[in-house]
Order: C-alpha cells, then sequence, then structure tokens
C-alpha cells in the first residue's frame, strides 16, 4: 500500500492505525525475489564457503604453525606469516561482520563501508605487515625431528601452497591419503591446500575483471545511448571491432608476450575485452529511457545532466547489467582458469587451472586426483554463478514475472 | 487442404539424404582403392626398371673395394680405404657374420613432431628432419661413435694440408643416387655452391660454413675445400654438407627449392619412394635404396611416425607398433619396473655429449650498469647453494648428471683432477659475507650494508614442465639459504629478444650438444659480448680469450687439449655460469632388434650421424614383410 | 534489400581494419618481435646458427622495418584489392588491382599460411558441422520436454542440469575423458589423441569383416577419433539452446491459435508437435548462424586437448608462440567469419520473419 494511498485513507476515515511500509528499492526486490530460489540458495552457499576458504586460507591450510614453543619462547609463526593482503580481508570480513550484527547501515551503504574499509587500510596494511620474504618450508618439520620444539599446534592442514615438501621426497604425487586429503601434486605440494588458496585467486579474477568490464560498459554505453550521435557511431565500430577479436586467442597472446606475469594484468585483460555486452544492454536502455515521459519531464524542468542520468536512467538500465554480470564473473573465472591450463598463469600461486594442467601433461600416466578435484572446483564455481544469475533472470523477467 | 510439409515428407528428406550421402562415400572408397591401385603399378614398374640396372650395380661395386686392373686412372695406393677393410661398414660387417643375421622387416621409429616444414636437404633445419635426411643422404665423411675417429665414407680417402687450410677428398667411384645416376665431383661442388648460395634458405647450416673461401674440382672423383683461416674443428664441419646430386637438383630454381618440402633424392641406404611428392602431412617411410653403393643395411624399410601426444606414443609401444620408444624421464622410471615392458623391450638411459647441458648464466651488465653477479665470489656462492645433484636425483629422479664446466663429463678437455664446487650453502654464506650480503636482522634474508636484500629474477622458458620444476626448485634451494629468486617465466620469442639485449638479471637456458671437442669461443669469448652475440653475460677473462682463441687454430691435437683444460680451470674458477646438469637420454628398444649396443657417442646407431645402421632382425623374430 | 546488404557488406571493411590494427598493434610493440618462434622451443641450437637464422629471416619477413610500414606492407598483401605484381589479379596490366589475397609465411614452420589452412580447415569444419546436428538435436528434444513440463520437477530438474554442464569447463571435461575413457589403467574405448590410426592409411574406406574380424576401415575410424572431442565441443551449448527452444514454444503457446486447436479437441501432442513448435523454431533458425563462431572460439581448446590438427590448434599455436603472420591471418578469418555468420542470422532472419524488413 503506498504512503499516498494510506494520506488518503487515514484522511477520509476515522484515524486507524495504518502501518505503512516504505517501498522496497527495485535492487533490494530484486535480491529477495532471487534469493528466494533454492537454485540462487545453493550457488551463494557454495560461494560463501569458497569466500570462508579465501579469507581464512592461512588459517587452514598453512605450514607455519598457528602456535609455537621452542626454546622457551612462544611464538605463532602463522601469525607472523601472514601477508598484508591476508589482513586486509580480515579486516573487511570483520567490518562486514560487526554491520551486519548491528544493521547499523542499508545493505547498500553498507557493503559500500565493507569495500572501503580495505582501500582505506591499504597504506597502513603495506607499511606495518612484514611477512619473511624467504621461507624455508621444511625448517618446522625439522626442527620437530631434530627435538627443538616443545609444544606446537598446527592448523588443520598443515601444509601451505608453496610447500613442495623438500625433505620429503618421497611424498611427490601420492595418491589422497590420511596426511593429504586430496593427494599431492608434481612438485610435492598439497593439492588440497593449492585448491582452497586458489579460491581468493578464482574471486578476486571474478570480480575485478568483471567490475571493469561493467564500469566500462556502463561508461561507454550510456554516453553512446545518451548522447548518440557520431560518438555512438564510432563506439558502436569499436564494440565491433572488439567483439570480432577472439578473445580467448588475444588473451592467450597478450599473457604469452607479457613480460611479468601478474594477476592485474590477467584482470585488467579480461576484464578490457568483455564490456561489449554491458555496453550494448546499456545504449539500448538508454535509448529507449530517453523518450520515456519522465525522462524527457526531467529534461524538460531542467534538471542538471549527471542526476538524471544517475537517478532516473542508471537504475533501470541496471536490471539486465546485474544478471550478466554473474555470468561475466562466471566467464572470467573460466578464462582465468584456461589461460593457467595453457601455462600462462602466474608461477607458484596457488591456480586451480595450473593444477589441472598438470594432469594433462603426460609422462606421469593420468593422475587422477589433481584432474578431479581442482577441475570440480572450478565446476562448483562457475556453476554457483550460473545458478544465481539464472535464478536473478527468472526473478527479473517481467515477462515470466506476469505469467507466475 | 494445404501441401504441407508432413512428417512423411521429413522421412524421405532425410533418407535421400543419406541415400546421397552413401554414394558419395562409396565414391571415395573407390577413389582410394584406385590410388592404391596405381602405387601398386608404379611399384611394379619401378622394380623393372631397377632389375635392369641392378647388373651395372654390381659392376661398379667390384671396382669399390678390390683392386682391378682396367686402367691406369682406377685406384691406387692412398690412404683410406683397403681392400676387403672398409671402416666405413666396419659394424655392419661385423653384424652380417653374426649366425642369425637376416635381412628384412621394418624399422619404426618416431619423430616427435610432426614435420611441419620441408624434408629438402639444406632448407630443413628441423632436428627430426635431420634424422630422415641422415638415412637419405651420405656425407664426406663421418665418425666413429667410439673412437671419434674420422671415417670416409663417401670420400675413400682425404688428407689435410699442414696449414690446415685445404682439403682434399677422393672420391668414391661407383656411387650411385637413388635414380641410378652416378656421383662425381661435380655433385660435390653443386652441393657445396648451393648450400652457400644466400637466396637459398640455409643460413644455419653456412654459418658452419664461414670460413671456408671455397671448393675446387681437381679431378673427376677429387675436391679440394679451400678455407680462410684454419680451425681445429673442420672436418666435424663436413658432416653438414649433404651430397647432393647436380642433375637433380638444377632442374629446381631457388625459390622453389626453398619452398618445395620435398625435394630429397641422395646417395644413402634408403629413400623416399617418390623424390619430388613428399608433403607435411604424408607418412615418412624410407624403403631401400637398391641403388645404394654400399653394404645393404637390415631393414627393408624405416617408418617414423609423427606422434606428438605422450600418451599415445606409450600406447603405442605398449601395443607393439613402435620399435624404438624415446620416452620423457618420468614415464621411463615408471616403465622401467613395469614387466609387461620389460619383458620385451631393452631400456636405455644414455649418457651423452650430444644431449647438451643446462645452465644459469649471471648478467654482469645489465642496461649499461655492473650487476651484484660482476663478483666473482656472489656467482661461486650461488652455485655452492644450488644441490645439483639433489635436482638430478629429484626432479630427473637419477636420469642426469652434474656438469661442472662446458666440456662433457669425460672429454679429454676437462681438466683433470679439477674438484667441483660441492653443494655447501655454509661456504656459500660466508662467501657472500666476505661480499657484504649478511643476515643482518634475523629475517632469514641475506642483505647488505644498505638492507637491499640479495634478490633477483631467474628468466626461463615456458613449455617444459621440468624447467618449471627446476627453477622451482632451485627456488627453495636459495630460499634456505637466504637468497630470493623469483622466477620470470617468459616465452621463448620474447626470452631471445631479451638474452639478446641482456635484459635480464639472471637466465637459465640449455645448449645443444654435438661436437666431440667443444668450442667455447662463443659462449665465453669476450669478442661475443657486442652485437647480441652468444656471451649473454658479458662475462670477459682476457687470458680466457687468448687461450681459447689459439685453441681454436692450433692443429695439434695434445697442444690444443692442454689449452681447453686450462680454459677449464678457469671457467671453474670465474663461474660466469653456474654449470648445472646434462640429462640422460632415456628410450626404450624392442628386444627383436639385435646387434643394439652403447657406444661413446649414443648407442650403435646415432640419429644425428649417417653411419651405416648395424642392428638387424633375426628370421625367425621378423616382424613385418614386404608387401 | 540489396541496399542493406551492400551497407552491411561496407561496413564490414572498417571493422576488419581495425581488428587487424589491433592484433597487429599488440604483436609489434610486444617485446617478443621475431626470436623464438622462429626456432621453437625445442630448438636447443648452437649459437653461429641460431645467429644466422635470425638474421636471414630478419631480413626476409622485413622486421626491421618500422612497424607501420610492415603494417602497411601486410595490409597490400592481404588486402583482394591493393598493389600487385603487373599480370596477376586484374586488370591485368595495371600495378593495383583485385588479386588473390595472399596471407603470407607462417613464422614458425614457413610455410605458405594459405597451404596450412587448406589442411586444418577441413578438420575444424568437419568437427564445427557434426556438431550442430547433435546439439539441435538434443536441444529441441529437452527444450519441447520442459515446456511441456513447464514448472515441475523435469522442467526445473532439466534446467538445473543443463545449467550444470554448460559450468563444465571443458579443460576439465576433456582431461577427465581422456584420462578415464581413453586409458588403459581405466576404460580404454576411444583412442585418446589425433584423427586417425597410425594404421589408417592401410586401412579400407568402409567397415568390413576380414580375417581379423571387424575392421573398422577409414570412415568408421575418424568417427571413432571425433566422438570424444564432439561431446566436448557441443556439451556447452545444449543449455542456451534449449532454453530458447522453451522460451519459444512457451511463447507459441500462449498464442491464440493454440487455444484454437486444443479447443477443438486435438490431442496435445499434436497440438505440440505439428502446430506449435513450428511456429517456435524461428529463433532456433536464426541463432544457428551466430553459433558457428562461438563453435570454432571453442575448439581451439578442444582440439590442442584432442591433439586434432585443426584451425583451433593453429591458433593456439599462433598465439602462444606469437607466429604473427598466422596470428593476423587467423584473426581476420575469425573476424569475416564472425561477421558473415551475423549476417547470415539477420538475413535469415528477415526471410523467416515477414514482420522484419530491411526494405528502406
Amino acid at each position: 500500500m503506498s504512503i499516498e494511498a494510506a494520506q488518503v485513507m487515514s484522511e477520509s476515515e476515522a484515524p486507524l492505525a495504518v502501518t505503512v511500509r516504505a517501498r522496497r528499492s527495485i535492487g533490494r526486490q530484486a535480491v529477495i525475489d532471487t534469493l528466494a530460489r533454492p537454485g540462487a540458495r545453493l550457488g551463494l552457499a557454495w560461494l560463501g564457503i569458497l569466500a570462508f576458504f579465501a579469507v581464512f586460507g592461512p588459517f587452514i591450510a598453512n605450514t607455519h604453525p598457528i602456535l609455537m614453543k621452542s626454546e622457551g619462547h612462544w611464538s605463532s609463526p602463522m601469525l607472523r606469516s601472514l601477508t598484508p593482503v591476508d589482513v586486509l580481508l580480515l579486516a573487511a570480513t570483520g567490518v562486514a561482520i560487526v554491520l551486519w550484527i548491528g544493521r547499523w547501515f542499508s545493505s547498500g551503504i553498507g557493503l559500500l563501508i565493507v569495500i572501503a574499509t580495505p582501500i582505506v587500510l591499504a597504506p597502513a596494511a603495506y607499511l606495518l605487515v612484514q611477512p619473511p620474504a624467504n621461507v624455508d618450508y621444511s625448517l618446522y618439520r625439522t626442527m620437530i625431528s631434530e627435538g627443538k620444539v616443545e609444544r606446537v599446534a598446527f592448523t588443520i592442514i598443515p601444509y601451505s601452497p608453496s610447500d613442495r615438501l623438500r625433505d620429503r621426497t618421497d611424498a611427490r604425487l601420492s595418491p589422497p591419503n590420511a596426511a593429504h586429503w586430496f593427494g599431492t601434486d608434481n612438485d610435492g605440494a598439497d593439492v588440497f591446500s593449492n585448491i582452497l588458496h586458489a579460491s581468493r585467486v578464482a574471486l578476486s579474477i571474478g570480480f575485478m575483471a568483471t567490475g571493469i568490464s561493467v564500469a566500462l560498459g556502463l561508461l561507454i554505453g550510456g554516453t553512446m545511448g545518451y548522447y548518440g550521435g557520431a560518438f555512438d557511431l564510432l563506439s558502436m565500430r569499436t564494440i565491433e571491432i572488439v567483439e570480432a577479436l577472439p578473445r580467448l586467442v588475444l588473451l592467450i597472446t597478450i599473457s604469452a608476450l607479457a613480460r611479468h606475469r601478474n594477476i592485474y594484468l590477467m584482470m585488467a585483460i579480461i576484464g578490457l575485452t568483455g564490456f561489449t555486452s554491458y555496453a550494448r544492454f546499456v545504449r539500448a536502455e538508454f535509448l529507449s529511457l530517453r523518450q520515456r515521459d519522465f525522462v524527457q519531464a526531467a529534461i524538460a524542468a531542467g534538471y542538471p545532466q549527471y542526476r538524471i542520468i544517475f537517478r532516473q536512467m542508471l537504475p533501470n538500465a541496471l536490471t539486465p547489467v546485474l544478471v550478466s554480470t554473474t555470468f561475466g564473473v562466471a566467464s572470467a573465472i573460466l578464462y582465468e582458469a584456461t589461460l593457467s591450463f595453457l601455462g600462462l598463469g602466474l608461477v607458484d600461486e596457488p591456480s586451480w587451472g595450473a593444477l589441472l594442467e598438470q594432469a594433462r601433461a603426460g609422462g606421469n600416466g593420468f593422475i587422477w586426483w589433481i584432474a578431479l578435484f581442482p577441475g570440480l572446483a572450478i565446476f562448483l564455481t562457475v556453476f554457483s554463478y550460473n545458478l544465481i544469475g539464472e535464478a536473478a533472470r527468472d526473478a527479473l523477467d517481467p515477462k515470466l514475472r506476469k505469467r507466475d | 487442404m494445404q501441401n504441407r510439409f508432413g512428417f512423411k515428407d521429413l522421412i524421405l528428406t532425410v533418407l535421400l539424404v543419406l541415400l546421397i550421402a552413401v554414394v558419395l562415400l562409396g565414391m571415395k572408397q573407390l577413389d582410394r582403392q584406385w590410388s592404391a591401385l596405381q602405387t601398386l603399378q608404379d611399384q611394379g614398374k619401378e622394380q623393372t626398371r631397377l632389375l635392369a640396372s641392378i647388373s651395372r650395380t654390381l659392376d661398379d661395386m667390384s671396382s669399390n673395394g678390390i683392386a682391378v686392373s682396367r686402367g691406369p686412372t682406377t685406384q691406387s695406393a692412398q690412404s683410406g680405404v683397403a681392400p676387403g677393410h672398409d671402416p666405413y661398414f666396419a659394424d655392419l660387417k661385423e653384424a652380417e657374420a653374426k649366425p642369425d643375421f637376416a635381412r628384412g622387416d621394418y624399422l619404426i621409429d618416431n619423430l616427435q613432431t610432426k614435420i611441419g616444414g620441408t624434408l629438402t636437404p639444406y632448407i630443413t633445419r628441423d632436428l627430426y628432419g635431420i634424422w630422415v635426411l641422415e638415412k637419405i643422404f651420405d656425407f664426406l665423411l663421418t665418425q666413429d661413435p667410439n673412437t671419434f675417429d674420422y671415417i670416409p665414407a663417401l670420400a675413400r680417402s682425404f688428407q689435410v694440408s699442414s696449414d690446415g687450410l685445404a682439403f682434399t677428398f677422393q672420391l668414391r667411384r661407383g656411387v650411385r643416387f637413388s635414380d641410378g645416376e652416378p656421383m662425381t665431383a661435380d655433385d660435390v661442388v653443386f652441393s657445396y655452391e648451393l648450400m652457400m648460395n644466400p637466396k637459398i634458405k640455409a643460413p644455419g647450416i653456412r654459418s658452419y660454413f664461414e670460413k671456408f673461401k671455397g671448393v675446387e674440382k681437381t679431378g673427376d672423383y677429387e675436391v679440394v675445400f679451400h678455407l680462410k683461416e684454419p680451425y681445429y674443428n673442420t672436418l666435424n664441419v663436413f658432416s653438414n654438407l649433404y651430397i647432393i646430386p647436380k642433375h637433380f637438383y638444377s632442374k629446381y630454381g631457388e625459390e622453389e627449392i626453398n619452398q618445395n618440402p620435398g625435394l630429397v633424392m641422395g646417395t644413402g641406404p634408403y629413400k623416399l619412394r617418390d623424390p619430388t611428392s613428399w608433403r607435411p602431412g604424408q607418412k615418412i617411410e624410407l624403403v631401400r635404396n637398391e641403388m645404394y653403393w654400399g653394404e645393404a643395411p637390415a631393414f627393408d624399410k624405416i617408418i617414423f611416425n609423427e606422434v606428438m601426444e605422450e600418451a599415445a606414443q606409450e600406447t603405442m609401444f605398449r601395443n607393439g607398433e613402435l620399435d624404438v620408444y624415446r620416452c620423457p624421464v618420468p614415464t621411463y622410471a615408471r616403465l622401467i619396473k613395469d614387466p609387461s615392458i620389460s619383458s620385451r623391450s631393452t631400456g636405455y638411459a644414455i649418457e651423452s655429449f650430444l644431449n647438451g647441458y643446462y645452465f644459469i648464466a649471471w648478467n654482469q651488465k645489465q642496461g649499461g650498469k655492473s650487476s651484484i653477479f660482476t663478483d666473482k665470489r656472489v656467482r661461486t656462492a650461488l652455485t655452492m647453494m644450488t644441490d645439483r645433484d639433489g635436482i638430478c636425483q629429484q626432479v630427473y629422479q637419477g636420469y642426469a648428471k652434474p656438469v661442472h664446466g662446458p666440456f662433457w663429463n669425460g672429454s679429454p678437455q676437462e681438466a683433470p683432477g679439477l674438484k667441483p664446487l660441492p653443494y655447501d650453502p655454509q661456504a656459500a654464506r660466508k662467501l657472500l659475507a666476505e661480499v657484504g650480503f649478511e643476515d643482518r636482522d634475523g629475517s632469514g634474508v641475506l642483505k647488505n650494508e644498505d638492507g637491499t636484500p640479495l634478490r633477483f629474477r631467474l628468466l626461463y622458458g615456458t613449455g617444459s614442465e621440468f624447467t618449471q620444476r627446476i627453477v622451482l626448485f632451485i627456488k627453495d634451494n636459495f630460499a634456505k639459504a637466504g637468497v630470493i629468486m623469483e622466477p620470470d617465466p617468459q616465452q621463448w620469442s620474447v626470452l631471445q629478444q631479451r638474452a639478446d639485449h641482456r635484459d635480464f638479471e639472471a637466465l637459465f637456458m640449455g645448449w645443444g650438444g654435438g661436437d666431440v671437442e667443444a668450442d667455447p669461443y662463443q659462449e665465453f669469448d669476450s669478442s661475443q659480448i657486442a652485437d647480441a652475440g652468444d656471451n649473454f653475460c658479458s662475462y670477459s677473462n682476457p687470458k680466457l680469450d687468448q687461450l681459447i682463441r689459439e685453441a681454436r687454430i692450433s692443429l695439434d691435437k695434445d697442444r690444443r687439449m692442454k689449452m681447453w683444460q686450462e680454459c677449464d680451470r678457469i671457467l671453474a674458477e670465474d663461474q660466469p655460469y653456474t654449470f648445472l646438469l646434462s640429462r640422460d637420454e632415456t628410450r626404450f628398444i624392442d628386444n627383436r632388434i639385435h646387434n643394439v649396443h652403447r657406444t661413446k657417442a649414443e648407442l650403435n646407431l646415432v640419429d644425428t650421424w649417417p653411419n651405416p645402421i648395424p642392428w638387424y632382425v633375426p628370421k625367425p623374430m621378423q616382424k613385418y614383410t614386404q608387401p | 534489400m540489396l541496399s542493406y546488404l551492400i551497407r552491411r557488406i561496407l561496413l564490414m571493411i572498417p571493422t576488419l581494419l581495425g581488428v587487424s590494427i589491433v592484433t597487429f598493434a599488440i604483436v609489434a610493440l610486444s617485446p617478443g618481435g621475431l626470436g623464438g618462434s622462429l626456432l621453437g622451443p625445442n630448438s636447443q641450437l648452437r649459437p653461429e646458427e641460431r645467429k644466422a637464422i635470425m638474421a636471414y629471416y630478419t631480413a626476409r619477413y622485413g622486421i626491421g622495418q618500422p612497424v607501420y610500414v610492415q603494417y602497411l606492407r601486410w595490409l597490400g598483401r592481404v588486402s583482394p584489392l591493393g598493389p600487385k605484381a603487373a599480370g596477376e589479379g586484374w586488370p591485368g596490366s595495371w600495378k593495383i588491382g583485385f588479386k588473390i589475397p595472399d596471407l603470407g609465411e607462417s613464422w614458425q614452420v614457413h610455410r605458405p599460411i594459405s597451404d596450412l589452412l587448406s589442411e586444418s580447415l577441413p578438420i575444424t569444419l568437419l568437427l564445427e558441422f557434426t556438431s550442430l546436428p547433435v546439439i539441435y538435436l538434443i536441444s529441441i528434444v529437452t527444450g519441447i520436454q520442459a515446456a511441456r513440463s513447464r514448472g515441475k520437477v523435469v522442467d526445473v530438474g532439466l534446467g538445473t542440469f543443463l545449467i550444470g554442464l554448460y559450468s563444465m569447463p571443458e579443460i576439465w571435461i576433456g582431461v577427465l575423458m581422456i584420462g578415464f575413457l581413453t586409458n588403459k589403467e581405466y576404460l580404454h574405448w576411444f583412442p585418446s589423441n589425433g584423427l586417425h590410426d597410425i594404421t589408417s592409411d592401410a586401412m579400407p574406406f568402409m567397415p568390413s569383416f576380414g580375417p581379423h574380424g571387424f575392421e573398422r576401415g577409414w570412415l568408421l575410424d575418424t568417427a571413432w577419433h571425433l566422438v570424444l572431442p564432439l561431446i566436448c565441443l557441443s556439451y556447452g551449448s545444449f543449455a542456451y539452446l534449449s532454453r530458447l527452444t522453451r522460451g519459444s514454444l512457451l511463447e507459441t503457446l500462449g498464442l491464440d491459435f493454440v487455444r484454437t486447436a486444443r479447443a477443438k479437441g486435438l490431442m496435445e501432442k499434436t497440438v505440440i508437435y505439428a502446430h506449435a513448435f513450428r511456429n517456435s523454431l524461428l529463433p532456433l533458425i536464426t541463432v544457428t548462424a551466430s553459433f558457428l563462431p562461438g563453435i570454432l572460439a571453442g575448439a581451439v581448446i578442444i582440439e590442442t586437448i584432442f591433439g586434432l590438427p585443426g584451425m583451433g590448434q593453429l591458433f593456439a599455436s599462433a598465439a602462444i608462440n606469437t607466429d604473427r603472420e598466422l596470428l593476423l591471418a587467423l584473426t581476420l578469418i575469425f573476424a569475416v567469419l564472425l561477421m558473415i555468420s551475423f549476417l547470415l542470422a539477420d538475413i535469415a532472419y528477415a526471410i523467416a520473419d515477414p514482420r522484419v524488413s530491411y526494405v528502406d
């Protein structure tokens, strides 16, 4: 019931206690509808697990013990080995939990705060948090065998992803067993630990690459739809050119040529080549919206341009964009996995695709545990995003809603 | 009633399409049968022609090894082939003397790549293409795989002038190309001139002959090569000179020779059935050359498959479809324990100078500035921090050996009694402390006075799982000792560029082997620093330069060896590279192939050397027969 | 219509130019240059050889020249309308005219690219065109089923299952299939690699019963080699097409004439298959043309994993080894195919749907 109706009613009839509920914003309604579907719930559940792994990875799988008493001193090698990124993620998660419990801000602003926290704290983190630059992973095991350690508490999985077990050379390529739940890989590293830590890379590439795509798409598409004319014509050709370029091949070429492999480059390329569909959506929406009455009225009323764009047009244009975003994240994750699979990913950083490549490179025969588990992780992640996307699409599709 | 496209119509359409498809496929089958028939007919024609000319061959062969009084121009007593004992065929003759020797059967080999390029000699620089060509062509001389003596092949004898500037070869008579035409000195001259022609796409091979001035025909069966300056290894260079028929190749223009992938006609024991028609993608099947001037080898055919995938190769070998299986080390380690493999084949892990070596090059001058690697102590310390034995054991499962210099293990060029640097991280740290790098703050990282850690990037090429594993192993070695090494993988084209521009800190690479007596000039002489030469690390030692240059032009073997040994000592002292290891070549050979044994080079059949094949299959074990 | 066609074709030209410029720029501005793409990763050449080969090819391919000169030279060669030798093309005696594009020589194998293409294109096309009927058949069947049991378990289950299929990474499924289905240690049902068996040259064409029992024959052998790659290539597309079929069918089922048919008393099966389905085929037909480039892109990975010597593998090796000529040629061809397929899709749409017309 709208506020106006309630007001009318309250004026015309005896004063009733009328509970007036503020209309939910489109965004919040969309989220609720989406999450009502079981598919989205499953997807969100898995993504939640992944996020948990991404943030708390160092606490779950780490060669550095949580607590250690050696030669009379207590120390926490694990805490000392935390990187600035670890700390920032933990901070963001902490802020998110606090906000959620306290329900102090609406979800939109709350989200912004959570995202802003690591950015604000970043300089401090990079200055203060100094993990040791060089790690000798076999140190602890050697110390234990030499009897130098009085008490020690390891994480559940006492292996870091880069711990290649140089002191236990026969552990290499071992099938899943009690010590290594998913076995070890070609270099001797624990597969479970690698899969766990790789979730961070996968999620971050997914978000950031898609973020770049969406931002670029909104920018270009919006400008095209709003102004039209020559800019539209030129941008349309640019979009066609970018679409005509074979994306995977372009990614492979640039990765192969890059001087230093880093994660930001991959994000950037995946992001920059993926903006076209968002641009098209926004352009189409803007073109039609521009003709609509309320926009025409706003223009006639002399509203400043930015207000028209941001408050009138953009929220309406966002719907198809948001639905595609989830699919975009899924495909970004797939691209990263494929690039790593082809050997173009980061070295000595955990990655699902890189593990999968080991299963393929022959010589050792078929190593099923390296083929199955990392691929399963990729599959579940992509599946989750696709499920959420499908649920959102069903929720937001006006045609289907009418039917239901 | 409308004329609707009903279900019946759909069925009819589908049936019609299927019918057309079957007819087309039937036509295709007939076509293939037809071409198979055609091939058989051609074979028949060829056989008739050969029968007619075999009598000619018999006549000519008799003039080779046995003194025949036909006239004053026939062979006289010169160094080289003594009647009845031809060192070129010694191995094969020994095999023939064995009781179970038999001719027949095929040898099925595998090139681990598809020859995408060309098989035309000189144009191809594909390593695998060379394997094929070694069976089709002969050279003036070759080397004994055990003694490394030079054996005349197509030459009957040869002389080297005392100043090393003139090489005279007397050619055998009665040598015929696979089409029956005789080989003469004209062909040798033609071969040389074709190769030296800058329009011919053979820059690699040409580079070997840069010291040559020209060739001179001094008789129908004699040539003299003239050099600009003496070089100790010149005889080796002749193993790149394919002797090709002038009458065949002169029919083609230069561009056509460059482009046509299948112009292959030689004097060797085998040939391609058609010397002009081979195209990439076609099977490489070598058949016996009936015109062959020498002792016929045992195999009727040599078939080279082009299977790249490891799994497929292994399957082929298990099924008995492959006779020579060159497998990577992990496969070898796995299969050598597999009874089903070891019962029917023999595994060989071959240590050989042909395998080259891997190294880390420390760049002493990057971007014009001296780097931390300019100090010899830093390089020495880094070598002592590298567990080379560990790499051989853990990455190569024992099928590799550490090397300590550019000369192969056991080479006479190695300095006797030279002790290799041990794996001693403690001693390495002491050495680095002298330079100023110490663990000043207990962080486990070696830093100098300014607090700069000892940290660098190791550039290496992608594409090999072994390389990455070695790099990560070394990274862990260094990490333990307090040095931070960051892997810097780069794809090959970029790596080459960066190496040429000296744009790297440390470089992991390998040099291919091939020379019995290696020449360290290209890598370590200071003249090779400029102009994108191969002295990547800007290493310069004037004493070494002098020794190398003197040794290169010295024709006195003993004197030369002493100089090489001194070079070895200097390089060990200076450590411009950290010499890492030389891996073994691992392969399995089917047991039905007899007379396989090891030599100092490799096996008694070296892929890249044109020696006659001394292997055979006894009659009862023969698997393949001529159709 | 004709003017529309001409306009579209003319609009393709700036896009193609743009594609070529971008690709050229990426490769040319990179630090690699020629380098190892000439020599290949397996060649540990001797130093003097390497230098000589590099020098030779640098001169031959004109790499020393400035970038824009190289680009213009390439453009002149590749464009069907451009500078040509007298006597070539049309008009014969002029220096500029129409000619057959010369795609150049691959830097890795030094063979003309047109040769490489003629060898690899048929394989990829074979893969594509055999996967299309498979995709369509399965998608249509599942789509109809989903529409019929709308909202029920079958619909939701099928939908979720297809989304799951779509989410499965090709790299994973390919590796798993090779590992489990082609492996002597597990199930050796299929060959693991390549297009033909080693002995395929000696095989008769058709399957037959020879002295050793059933002989596969060349045809069946090729088909057997293609099964796994086909499955890997097609499974991802079921979801989209199935959903399209479902949606289109549902829309058609809501129209008046269907209600009439039902009112007439026809069986539901007849209503769907004889009446509704045919009219809902429109989107499926028009989407066909835009499918092909997607499959070509997917083929890159599949062919690499299964060792099929098709265009996809050529593309992958050109990208990894930065074989500039090959990369440019293939990118161009891919772009041309893409745009032709869009054009065909639009034309098909115009033909199929009388409401749409491009006549101005």
